[in-house]
């Protein structure tokens, strides 16, 4: 069966490929927007990506992988922004498991096996 | 009922805590040549926990040539032994000798050592743990140079690649994980087992141990709960302004969020394991031989796994009564913080700390709460405090029901919570009571967990009565590659500070060549009850029982906290005490706090009374207006003068 990938850029576009995922584990990696080129202002993000993707053949059967852009720079940067506000989101990248306390942060995202973990963890 | 040692027990002096004697092991050349193994007898009420006295004697056998780079088992009568000594002093080779005729039971250990070794006579010579054999055989390998080619190779040269791990521990607590970072850091291949049985009433958690998942975490998050609880309440004196029906409590919601917060740190511990290079398995450890150790996961699978050293981390888990329907109704500490449901009408069996926080908290939120105890409230801590700290959860709304114990829970409704009869007898047995509540909660004690690990396949000698293992001030048990530390260890307190420090220092003394040994004196403790209770150094029966009442002086003050007088709270409760030496100037041997934040406030004096605080040394220091804690930069009022300490506002 595997794994689903979905993509959404900005908060309410998360929001509704979390919600179409319900009963499914669901799995997000939040970024920052990527510019014409195809490259993140987040340098973090960047080098986190191939990692977390090169993992992703350990997601759980059934699992969605929700792959989402946060935005600019200066939306991210403002603390009322609604991934701080609602989904607690300290950093970018961050690499979360929706609906539980585990995630991983900055450079804990860089970490192979840390990604590894938190995909195949019950 | 109730544990033997627990937090905020009156902190006995090292000298007086009960520890094992131990032979020493033998040092390095720079001392005498040889030394007499001292009896191994350490006139404790220890007993193995073997049946077989053979495996026993085995062990005790194993443990002189496992610790002694040259073992001599010989007897003072005998030429030959006196003879092999010599060789070795001409080698100027250090040796441990045992004389089995002067040993306490030297005769079975000497039956024992000969089928072990097929030698029939004494002397019998271990080199590096190689069996060299009698005087003849000895001489022979002298000559031949095998005795300083084993001398030559370092202990864990010829076992270093044999092993899997260089420590595995077992219990991923507070100790355990401590311990295992710490190793970790200095290039250890450690490997961590943490496993938890459910209770009775099928719950687990996760990697953490006691303190985070069903301790000191949820309970101080809760009993925060109730106090912002009892602060909305009084901040109408302060002008909020709000409807009373406004204001409810939902169960569901504060335990959603502290489960939460309580998976943020399970998760958070995987991964620092992780990062620290600590391998980390969900499973049960228990020993199985000799440097090994058995692991089941949940699934059944068992795999073997092999170290050079082993630390036993276990804790404890809550007692049951042994009464029908205690395991089938009631819950312990270990249910209540994810209980999914409220608990309802609530009888609280115990007098422990946990008994009474968790009854103090409950009462909080609202719960209609009632105590039975058996006898005192919080045994081995301070009296007064203990009495006090109960009045005040009775003036409060907490029935207790005193010198009573249950005999029988029965269910009457089935739901959650359901509702549960519960028969009671007085101690002295004249009467017997009846009484219906939604949940009952036990806190009668904790067991350690040591019976079911395998102890007795590796010979770890535990106290048989309280489970508890006896270990040198080095948490080294009597088996000599096997540490244990934590809740676990006999006569130490039960507290996370203490594990922690405890497993951090066992590592560097193991792995970094330190030296220093954890200091178990005047550990500070708090007692969060509805009035929290902080405590270091003596209670006030343990201060006249070992320095007399002439030569102790207690000051002591009421004191009434500015944040309760708007809302006109108690006066007259909160409470502060010391009790100083005066034939050592006075010194601040005993710290004791009854009021809010009593653990913010013990935490400073405790550093200060490590210094040597002195009576005249808090008297110039000077307080900060307006706090609790100024209270005793001002005590003047001692008991002796039995002076009035009554408040009547600032």
């Amino acid at each position: 069966m595997g794994w689903e990938e979905k993509v959404a850029r900005g908060y309410s576009e998360f929001v509704q490929a979390a919600q179409q995922s319900r009963g499914r584990p669901v799995f997000a990696l939040f970024c920052g927007d990527k510019d014409a080129q195809g490259r993140s202002w987040c340098p973090d993000c960047v080098t986190a990506e191939p990692v977390v993707r090169s993992e992703l053949n350990s997601l759980p059967d059934g699992a969605v992988f929700i792959y989402c852009q946060v935005g600019d720079r200066a939306y991210w940067k403002d603390p009322s922004n609604e991934f701080r506000k609602n989904l607690k989101l300290t950093a970018v990248p961050t690499l979360l498991k929706y609906g539980t306390p585990q995630k991983l942060v900055e450079e804990e995202c860089l970490n192979r096996e840390l990604v590894h973990m938190l995909f195949t963890e019950d | 009922m109730g544990s033997s040692v627990r937090k905020g027990k009156a902190v006995l002096p090292a000298e007086q805590a009960a520890r094992p004697s131990r032979e020493q092991p033998h040092r390095a050349a720079t001392e005498d040549y040889h030394h007499e193994a001292q009896n191994a007898n350490n006139g404790q009420a220890i007993t193995a926990s073997c049946k077989n006295q053979d495996t026993d004697l085995q062990f005790k056998i194993q443990a002189y040539i496992d610790k002694n780079t040259v073992m001599i088992f010989s007897n003072t009568a005998c030429s030959l032994s006196a003879k092999v000594k010599e060789l070795f002093k001409s080698m100027s080779v250090p040796f441990c000798s045992l004389e089995l005729d002067q040993t306490e039971d030297g005769q079975k250990l000497q039956d024992v050592l000969y089928e072990l070794t097929m030698e029939t006579s004494v002397p019998i010579v271990f080199v590096q743990q190689k069996q060299i054999g009698n005087y003849d055989k000895t001489l022979k390998a002298h000559k031949e140079g095998k005795i300083q080619k084993l001398l030559e190779t370092k202990r864990h040269d010829h076992v270093q690649d044999s092993y899997d791990y260089d420590l595995i521990v077992i219990g991923g607590g507070s100790g355990g994980l401590a311990a295992s970072k710490e190793a970790a850091k200095y290039g250890k291949k450690v490997m961590v087992l943490d496993y938890v049985t459910p209770t009775p009433q099928g719950t687990r958690w996760g990697l953490g141990g006691t303190c985070v998942n069903v301790g000191c975490i949820p309970k101080k998050l809760m009993h925060q709960a109730a106090l912002l609880g009892q602060a909305v309440q009084d901040s109408r004196k302060f002008g909020w302004q709000f409807e009373e029906k406004a204001v409810k409590h939902s169960w569901e919601t504060m335990t959603e969020a502290v489960q939460n917060y309580i998976g943020s740190l399970n998760w958070g511990y995987r991964v620092s394991l992780k990062e620290k290079k600590v391998t980390y398995e969900n499973a049960f450890g228990e020993f199985v031989g000799l440097h090994t150790i058995k692991a089941t996961n949940n699934k059944g699978k068992e795999k073997f796994y092999t170290a050079e050293k082993f630390l036993i981390a276990t804790g404890e888990r809550p007692r049951y009564l042994g009464v029908p329907g205690d395991k089938e109704y009631c819950i312990s500490s270990d249910d209540l913080f994810s209980l999914p449901y409220c608990p309802g009408k609530t009888l609280v069996v115990g007098a422990s700390y946990v008994a009474l926080e968790c009854a103090g908290f409950l009462a909080g939120l609202g719960l209609d709460v009632t105590v039975m105890v058996r006898s005192i409230l919080l045994r081995g801590f301070d009296q007064e405090m203990a009495n006090k700290i109960g009045e005040h959860m009775e003036e409060h709304g907490v029935k207790f029901i005193k010198e009573f114990v249950p005999t029988k829970v029965e269910r009457i409704e089935e739901g959650t919570p359901g509702k549960l009869k519960v028969i009671a007898q007085s101690t002295d047995g004249r009467e017997i009571i009846e009484g219906e509540y939604n949940t009952v909660l036990l806190a009668v004690g904790r067991d350690a967990c040591t019976r079911t690990i395998g102890l007795d396949k590796v010979g770890v000698k535990i106290n048989e009565r309280s489970g508890k293992i006896p270990v040198s001030d080095e948490e080294q048990t009597n088996v000599p590659y096997i540490y244990a530390i934590g809740d676990v260890l006999e006569g130490k307190l039960e507290l996370t500070p203490v594990a922690i420090q405890a497993g951090r220092l066992l590592a560097r003394r193991l792995y970094d060549g330190a030296t220093l040994k954890c200091d178990y004196v005047n550990v500070p403790t708090t007692v969060f009850t509805p009035l929290e209770y902080g405590a270091c150094g003596f209670s006030e029966e343990t201060a006249l029982e070992k320095f007399g009442e002439e030569n102790i002086e207690i000051y002591h003050s009421y004191f009434w906290p500015l944040e309760w007088t708007v809302p006109s709270r108690d006066n007259n409760k909160c409470y502060a005490k010391i009790i100083c030496n005066i034939q050592d100037n006075e010194r601040v041997i005993g710290f004791h706090v009854l009021g809010p934040n009593a653990g913010e406030v013990t935490q400073g004096f405790s550093a200060a009374i490590k210094c040597g605080l002195t009576k005249a040394q808090l008297d110039n220091t000077i307080g900060i207006h307006p706090v609790c804690a100024e209270i005793f930069t001002t005590l003047s009022v001692t008991k002796r003068s039995g002076g009035n300490i009554l408040q009547s506002g600032c």
